[in-house]
């Protein structure tokens, strides 16, 4: 079927901030991490001319210690750490760049987890988390750190016009083994994605997360944020802008009056509205499956996908054709959480050697609902409720009559949000259906029901 | 002359004396025409004579336990027999006949097992295979392998024979006769039942839309294999039907009342109801198509009940 087909090929992304190193962390834990290089340069940034005389990992890293920090989560009554990641300062009274992922657990419950930094340069100290950005997995913090050199961001990686395999100096502590700087190249944005990322081929491991990407003259250009499993080298960075727009959005901001979780909730749901509409602006086209016609998005931020059992064996009985286009505009949320995806899919059945009822049997198995959970139900998601029924849509000449089911599901925590599946089946024919499915998560209720009525009215008889 | 006749607890024959004196006397002791070895009848309990219009007639000796009529709670000093209904003294039935008494006229071989039993016996047996056929055969969408016809076919008819072989031995220990055949109805109609029930559901889910048929499902199920249960231990025995009903319809209350609390927790650790979405030929749809409109109004509606679900599974951890 599609999703496996899809599901092989597109194989998710791992953040790089906690998963292995929390399960690994039993053995590789060594309590203070100090750096072996001393402090060299003092100022923020080496100037051009004499970085680019330097260029070369040992000259790039010889800056880095004073301002690259290790950013640990820790359970605020054990004092240990429960994950780690990275992060750098960007201004001299201590504000530094994280990923959201990194603190994420500090932000949702700041009672039971607390943060401290370690240095590069061997200072330690405490972390206030300031602001977030959810969409792009970043977070301003505060260290207890002043008078410190810091990392300015790359001009040409503001404006988006880095030249395709410029040099990039990926820095962090993976899997808290200690502070490392990697060599890769940039590779431009991601395709097919609804968040710029830039796509950095080089070994970026967990534990990196939030440590920056800098080019040759130390400037940075992004984020470590996720690497992908099953690639070679594939690794993603959030580019720099986002950072500098966090910093300047964030820095006024006074710990104390900030109510990160609100915020978290807040900004999902106006970035998952945002999305929405930007799909149903980006708008459908007409596709044409057998005797049908069905919308496809034009949005290109999705991933599209074909498979059919053709080739399967033994010989099927009845064909599949199936096409589906994916989104994984998903989030991550919390440590346990990740959600967001969209899919449009569609699997055109025709009976080759089926009876009626054999064929309504291929159907079932087809249009089943599918409502996939980004975390445990019982901590994240209302009781799933669906809704089943025949419908005829005007007029009929162009409409087949359907059997629609529609699912969804609430988000406990999030009010307004919803995980909604609607899959339909045509019904004028007894050896041939179209079985149509839009997997819409983490979305307003009302924008879930404009999109499945324009998605059910587009499912017509091909003309 | 006077026949005396022993009745078991389940009423059948279990001691017949012939007595020809006129007036016969009945105890423990060894002067007595009939001797019984019940420690609860006196050495004299009762005699038994003709009256004056020549009826047979029970009369307490005395005793300490007394003389009642069959199940009756309500001592009687004496007592008129009609050769049907047996008196009870101690912890023993009698039945008391005259020589005249009337017995039955001769049934003729072989009127007593009619076909018709067979009959149904095999047809519904037959009818049971070809459901279970059917439904193999619907839900058959790639290569058809003889064994998955002969798998679920053999298993039924393996069920089928134990149920029915417990019950026959159940039936055998209790009232001496197994009934095979009439065990074997009794589950035949109800898988029957069964079969017929649950394909019923699956079309009506499909064809009315009806989702709670299917949903609740599970009630109808006990509540046929109640009825089930109830026919066979009608069947062991006619005696205290009211207990078995009772004992039945307890038993099918808590099994209804275990899975119906069972599915409700299972609902609540995974919010996914236990229902598949079933699909038929579209030929079978039996219910107008829905306007747009109405569709959506009803999937809107959906909203409030989520909404309430947020808000009682949110109650409990305000205070964060």
């Amino acid at each position: 079927m599609t999703q496996d087909v899809g599901g092989r090929r597109r194989v998710a992304g791992v953040r790089l901030g906690r998963g292995f190193v929390r399960t690994v962390s039993a053995l590789l834990w060594r309590g203070v991490i100090v750096a072996a290089l001393g402090a060299i340069g003092i100022t923020g940034v080496p100037s051009g001319a004499s970085a680019q005389s330097l260029a070369g990992a040992d000259t790039v890293y010889a800056s880095a210690p004073p301002r690259l920090l290790q950013i640990r989560t820790l359970l605020a009554d054990a004092g240990r750490q429960t994950s780690t990641g990275s992060g750098f300062l960007v201004s001299a009274d201590g504000l530094a760049i994280t990923n959201y992922h990194v603190v994420s657990d500090a932000a949702l419950e700041p009672k039971t987890y607390r943060l401290e930094y370690t240095g590069a340069d061997g200072t330690q100290g405490g972390v206030t988390l300031l602001a977030v950005d959810l969409p792009n997995d970043l977070a301003l913090v505060r260290v207890d750190k002043h008078d410190a050199p810091f990392f300015t961001f790359d001009k040409a990686a503001l404006e988006g016009s880095l030249p395709k395999g410029e040099r990039l100096y990926s820095l962090g502590n993976p899997l808290d083994l200690g502070f490392t700087i990697i060599e890769g190249t940039y590779n431009g944005l991601v395709e097919h994605s609804y968040n710029d990322h830039i796509h950095f081929t080089g070994a970026l491991n967990p534990g990196m997360s939030g440590g920056p990407a800098v080019n040759a003259q130390g400037q940075v250009v992004g984020v470590n944020v996720a690497t992908r499993r099953g690639g070679q080298l594939i690794s993603f960075l959030v580019p720099a802008r986002f950072a500098a727009a966090l910093l300047i959005r964030g820095k006024d901001i006074r710990p104390e009056a900030a109510d990160l979780r609100k915020d978290v909730v807040a900004q999902l749901a106006s970035w998952r509205g945002a999305l929405y509409k930007s799909l149903a602006e980006e708008g459908f086209h007409d596709r044409v499956f057998g005797s049908y016609q069905a919308p496809e998005t034009h949005a290109a931020w999705f991933e599209c996908w074909a498979s059919t059992n053709a080739s399967a064996s033994p010989k099927p009985r009845a064909s599949i054709n199936s096409t589906s286009c994916k989104a994984d505009a998903s989030v991550y949320v919390a440590s346990d959480l990740n959600t967001g995806t969209v899919e449009i899919n569609h699997s055109y059945a025709k009976s080759i050697d089926l009876n009626q009822f054999q064929f309504a049997t291929v159907l079932t198995q087809l249009a089943q609902p599918r409502l996939t959970l980004g975390g445990t139900f019982r901590k994240w998601y209302t009781p799933q409720h669906c809704h089943e029924d025949f419908v005829g849509i005007a007029p009929p000449a162009d409409h087949p009559p359907l059997r629609v089911l529609w699912c969804a599901q609430g988000y406990r925590e999030f009010d307004g949000l919803y995980d909604v599946a609607v899959v339909a089946v045509t019904q004028d024919r007894a050896d041939e259906a179209l079985v149509s499915r839009l997997n819409l998560q983490a979305i307003a209720y009302d924008d879930a029901l404009r999109l499945g009525r324009s998605f059910l009215e587009r499912l017509q008889v091909a003309r | 002359m006077i026949w005396i006749e022993i009745l078991s607890k389940h009423r059948e024959v279990a001691g017949r004396f012939r007595v020809d004196a006129t007036e016969i006397s009945i105890g423990r002791g060894y002067d007595n025409h009939v001797i019984l070895d019940d420690p609860y009848v006196a050495a004299r309990h009762v005699r038994i004579f003709r009256d004056a219009d020549g009826r047979l007639v029970a009369e307490d000796l005395g005793s300490a336990n007394g003389l009642y009529l069959d199940r009756s709670r309500s001592r009687k000093p004496q007592l008129v027999l009609d050769g049907v209904q047996p008196i009870r003294i101690g912890q023993t039935l009698l039945r008391i006949r005259d020589a005249a008494h009337a017995v039955e006229p001769e049934r003729l071989v072989g009127s007593e097992r009619s076909a018709l039993p067979v009959v149904a016996a095999i047809g519904l047996g037959a009818a049971l295979l070809a459901i279970n056929a059917i439904t193999v055969w619907f839900a058959q969408t790639s290569e058809a392998h003889l064994s998955d016809y002969l798998v679920p076919s053999l298993t039924m008819v393996g069920v089928v024979a134990a149920w029915v072989g417990i019950w026959a031995l159940l039936a055998r220990l209790f009232s001496g006769r197994s009934q095979v055949l009439r065990h074997l109805l009794i589950a035949e109609a109800g898988l029957t039942a069964f079969c017929i029930y649950s394909e019923f559901a699956q079309i009506a889910a499909f064809a009315l839309t009806w989702a709670a048929v299917f949903t609740y499902g599970y009630v109808v199920s006990w509540t046929v294999i109640a009825a089930t249960c109830f026919l066979h231990l009608r069947a062991v025995g006619r005696t205290h039907l009211v207990a078995k009903g009772v004992v039945v319809g307890v038993l099918l209350v808590v099994a209804i009342a275990v899975q119906t609390l069972q599915r409700s927790e299972a609902f609540a650790n995974s919010g996914r109801p236990n229902v598949s979405h079933v699909l038929m030929p579209p030929s079978l749809r039996l219910v107008p198509l829905r306007q747009e409109q109405f569709f959506f109004d009803s999937v809107a509606a959906l909203k409030a009940k989520l909404d309430a679900d947020r808000a009682e599974l949110k109650a409990p951890g305000v205070e964060r």
